[in-house]
């Protein structure tokens, strides 16, 4: 059934729909609306769950480590400075190989304080273990939250699915909300395969000397090289049921393009928009969707982009004395492969402020323009 | 679907897992700060001059314990019902429940325990020390008298409180109206100490013959004769005022008849605001006169606000100059008074005469209650003298036979509860005199003090649990306030001021058990183990161990992370330095 749903609550239908047994989190906004029906659907007996309220973002990602270590599906959500205090607790996670699932909605970090989208938090967190889903607009973020749980569990890694502050998470869109029944077709409930059991006792994350610990840390590697083939596996089996599929990345008109833009989030769609108009005045345009961050699809950018003739990456994000942060993982992508096109790296939208067209078409004619890149990131629309 | 993930199998999971006993990981060798169970002194109940142990008896009483809850509030004091009614509560000034909402209702709870034990005659089931064969005099049946011999009998003496007059209670049973204290409750709290080995003679008046009659008959003397008999104001007409304490004791013997015309009130302490209020009651228009300012009053608080509730005006800043008779009424001259500085020792402002401002008082009656004195003359000791050993609340001299002094007699302030703490120590320095001899007294003394004194414990003296209690006083930041809500204090119902000018009946009513079940929840119990068990809930190496109802800690694995003393609502636990 189609609902009018903002995409915070499109999160939190895919949760109640996924019978997720634990959620804990501490309320950020733009992350509020999401925990808050939640807490509501626990308390109302909408779901059998258990809501746990804590004190700090740090506690709330504990308890569902606890939860999920007892071998139960859980949840729990956050944004920005309260993704900073659970970094601690994101490395156990993975560490742990705990299937936990996360929405995290990009939003600046203070100070100054901007509760606005930015995608520094999530993109800060790239070496903790957690898979991460860029999402586009309320109904792929619910899919992509069902998604998120098959996978988790079949690799035992958490995962992060990532939405846009206000403009995905605040913005109400017609979104098809599936019946249970279909539900549990695609997601069976959990079943784990190491679970804390009082009744037969042992115990979990204790001392790794050097003879293991780096076979340990090895071995997360290799389910996430596996994340690529499992995905694509689990999005055919969603496919079957529900008739969606967005792929780790996405190309719009990119076979026949010589630049192509790529995006991440709700951007994605306004550049949809900006390439439609581009082609009809002539330009051989074309964009990728990044949906994928990590594992990052090395193997699909190298297929897609390794023979255009420029790249232009848009970044709502910023890494201090670098560069914007997909630039760095597209331009690393393709180093090692030969005549590889040149990366054109843009900044813009950060702090809540808009992506316009005009501005991704400013972007586009500077790329064009432009023989190589002169800066590493330019910076768009800065007001002197 | 198939319920296994297709591709489990395929996906490596190499993660650290032992099913070896965690057990072997002694995680006690990390600590190097232990918990321990200290429980500590609540300030309610180092406040009280009688050192009753009121957090536990709130906690007591919120079980449903009545019967603990009593002999608790005996051990300390045999006049619960006495003092749940005219103590001036300091214990309520102190309460650390004040910083997030009210105080406890403490005084009403008081009297909530007092009047359940005379309704359901609950008592001391003493284990009194043997008797020890010897017999104590007491002179004077007032409240530090009957304590000295509640206690001594405790402690195994047999006493005789001989009394001038024809029933015994001295200022509880003359001196204060009944409207505050009613006669039955006097009544039940002696008839409570006349069950022990207390033998109370009365309209026996002690003279210095008599005492010498009857020196050899007793092993030591306690004198608790009170202050009987007022002071003058020395003005010239004085003798047309009638005497405040003769006043309160005509009308509890029932000779003082309703009387029209105004009347005047001279004095600020309780006694001047009994007479007042108990003139409003027999319908008199009653104006009450201070030289110093209301606030400097020393009567308490509540009484003087509840004297303005029913109509007593106050004059205050007036001293009287004079009475003169003029055609069958009394004319009252009064000068006008300002203040001047301060004076240092009791830090309220001092007065002096403001030029020639002058009032006139047109009254049928003047009543003066500026204080009192013994009424007897007795050779009292010196405190000069070096024989005589002088403590917070009585004295001692180590004659043939020894000889005590309490109450009014020796007490700063002068209260019923401070009466009780008096014959208390005198009870207590008296046995220790005859067990260990006078050079023991003080240091034995001080090791039965309440917090920091002055309070003594009688629990303590003959080696209760409480002994074991930290002196220390627990202070609102030792208080977890994440533990506790704000809820409304339970206010006793009071009689409206139309049915109060109406009669003597007591204006406020006890606590129904419902009442004091809602007001003793409010009490944190400071410093007291309720077993909210926190501890054990919130010990993240389940270190904190529940053996026969106890609690334990079981330091082969406590870590010393202090999370149990932190989460202890009330301060019951300590973390100290491993040493």
């Amino acid at each position: 059934m189609k609902l009018v749903l903002e995409g915070s609550h499109a999160v939190s239908e895919a949760v109640r729909l996924a019978k997720v047994q634990v959620v804990s989190a501490y309320p950020i906004t733009p992350q509020t609306h999401i925990v808050e029906a939640l807490s509501e659907y626990c308390s109302d007996g909408t779901m059998n769950a258990r809501f746990l309220c804590v004190e700090s973002e740090h506690s709330a990602m504990a308890a569902v480590i606890g939860a999920s270590s007892a071998g139960v599906r859980t949840f729990t959500a956050t944004s920005s400075q309260g993704l900073a205090l659970m970094h601690e607790l994101l490395h156990w996670t993975s560490a742990a190989r705990l299937p936990i699932v996360m929405a995290e909605v990009n939003r600046a970090l203070a100070p100054g304080w901007n509760i606005w989208m930015d995608q520094t938090d999530s993109l800060a967190q790239r070496d903790t273990g957690w898979i991460q889903l860029y999402c586009e607009d309320g109904q792929e973020v619910f899919d992509t939250t069902l998604q998120a749980y098959r996978l988790a569990e079949t690799v035992n890694l958490p995962v992060m699915v990532v939405l846009d502050a206000f403009f995905l998470s605040h913005t109400f869109e017609p979104v098809d909300i599936p019946d249970q029944e279909l539900v549990d077709r695609f997601l069976p409930p959990f079943s784990p395969r190491i679970a804390l059991d009082t009744s037969d006792p042992f115990a979990m994350g204790q001392m790794a000397p050097p003879n293991v610990y780096m076979e340990m840390r090895h071995d997360i590697q290799k389910a996430m090289e596996q994340v690529s083939g499992i995905f694509t596996k689990i999005e055919e089996e969603f496919t079957q049921i529900f008739g969606r599929a967005y792929g780790m990345v996405e190309k719009v008109f990119c076979d026949d393009a010589q630049i192509i833009m790529i995006t991440t989030g709700t951007a994605a769609s306004t550049c949809r928009k900006v390439i439609f108009d581009l082609r009809s005045q002539g330009e051989k345009v074309g964009m990728l969707k990044l949906k994928m961050f990590r594992p990052f699809p090395t193997d699909l950018i190298r297929k897609h982009l390794g023979h255009v003739q420029k790249i232009a990456v848009i970044d709502r994000n910023f890494s201090f004395g670098a560069s914007g942060i997909f630039a760095q993982e597209i331009r690393a992508a393709l180093c090692n492969n030969h005549d590889h096109p040149p990366v054109f790296g843009y900044i813009t939208g950060l702090g809540g402020r808009d992506v316009t067209p005009e501005i991704l078409t400013e972007i586009y004619w500077k790329t064009k323009n432009c023989d190589a890149p002169t800066d590493e990131s330019v910076w768009v629309g800065l007001v002197d | 679907m198939t319920t296994q993930p297709k591709h489990a199998e395929k996906i490596s999971l190499f993660i650290s897992r032992s099913n070896i006993s965690t057990e072997i990981n002694k995680t006690g060798t990390w600590r190097f700060m232990r918990p321990k169970y200290n429980e500590k002194t609540a300030p309610c109940s180092a406040a009280c001059p009688a050192g009753e142990d009121i957090a536990r008896i709130e906690m007591l009483s919120n079980q449903g314990r009545y019967q603990d809850a009593v002999e608790t509030i005996l051990l300390e004091n045999p006049f619960p019902s006495v003092c749940g009614r005219v103590c001036f509560h300091p214990c309520e000034t102190v309460c650390n429940r004040a910083r997030l909402d009210d105080p406890v209702a403490i005084h009403a709870l008081e009297r909530f325990i007092g009047d359940m034990a005379i309704k359901d005659e609950l008592t001391l089931k003493l284990k009194n020390s043997p008797e020890n064969g010897k017999t104590i005099c007491i002179v004077g049946a007032g409240p530090s008298g009957l304590a000295a011999g509640y206690f001594l009998s405790q402690l195994g003496y047999s006493c005789d409180i001989y009394e001038a007059r024809s029933e015994p209670g001295g200022i509880l049973r003359w001196g204060i109206p009944r409207y505050r204290l009613p006669d039955d409750v006097v009544a039940s709290e002696i008839e409570r100490i006349k069950k022990t080995s207390v033998n109370i003679i009365c309209n026996t008046p002690v003279t210095q013959k008599f005492l010498q009659d009857i020196k050899n008959r007793y092993h030591a003397f306690f004198i608790g004769c009170g202050h009987g008999r007022s002071l003058k104001m020395n003005i010239p007409g004085e003798n047309m005022a009638f005497d405040g304490l003769e006043f309160l004791n005509l009308l509890r013997m029932g000779k003082v008849s309703p009387s029209n015309g105004p009347a005047a009130v001279i004095g600020g302490g309780n006694t001047a605001i009994d007479v007042a209020r108990s003139l409003v009651r027999l319908g008199t228009t009653t104006t009450l006169v201070y030289r110093r300012r209301k606030k400097d009053m020393p009567a308490f608080k509540d009484e003087v606000e509840k004297a303005d509730e029913e109509g007593v005006s106050i004059m205050e800043l007036y001293s009287p100059l004079e009475i003169h008779e003029d055609d069958g009424e009394y004319v009252l001259s009064l000068q006008r008074m300002k203040t001047s500085g301060m004076e240092t020792d009791r830090g309220r402002a001092r007065v002096v005469p403001d030029s020639r401002i002058m009032q006139h008082l047109r009254v049928r009656k003047i009543i003066v209650a500026i204080g009192a004195e013994p009424s007897t003359l007795w050779q009292f000791p010196s405190r000069k003298n070096a024989e005589t050993l002088c403590f917070s609340h009585c004295t001692f001299t180590a004659s043939k036979p020894p000889l005590l002094f309490g109450g009014d007699l020796t007490n700063t302030t002068k209260s019923v509860t401070d009466a009780i703490a008096s014959g208390k120590q005198a009870a207590m320095a008296l046995d220790i005199f005859f067990k260990q001899g006078r050079h023991a007294i003080a240091d034995c003394l001080n090791s039965c003090l309440v917090g920091n004194g002055p309070a003594l414990s009688m629990e303590c003296y003959m080696g209760g649990n409480r002994l074991i209690r930290n002196p220390q006083i627990v202070s609102n930041d030792d208080i977890n306030l994440d533990y506790f809500f704000r809820m409304p204090r339970v206010q006793s119902e009071l009689l409206d001021i139309s049915n109060r000018l109406n009669s003597f009946d007591e204006i406020e009513s006890t606590f129904s058990t419902n009442q004091a079940m809602e007001e003793t929840r409010r009490c944190f119990n400071c410093g007291i183990c309720n077993a909210c068990d926190n501890c054990r809930i919130f010990c993240p190496e389940i270190a904190v161990i529940l053996q026969g109802g106890k609690r334990k800690i079981n330091l082969d694995y406590c870590k010393g992370c202090g999370i149990c003393v932190f989460e202890c609502p009330r301060s019951a636990m300590s973390l100290e330095e491993e040493l």
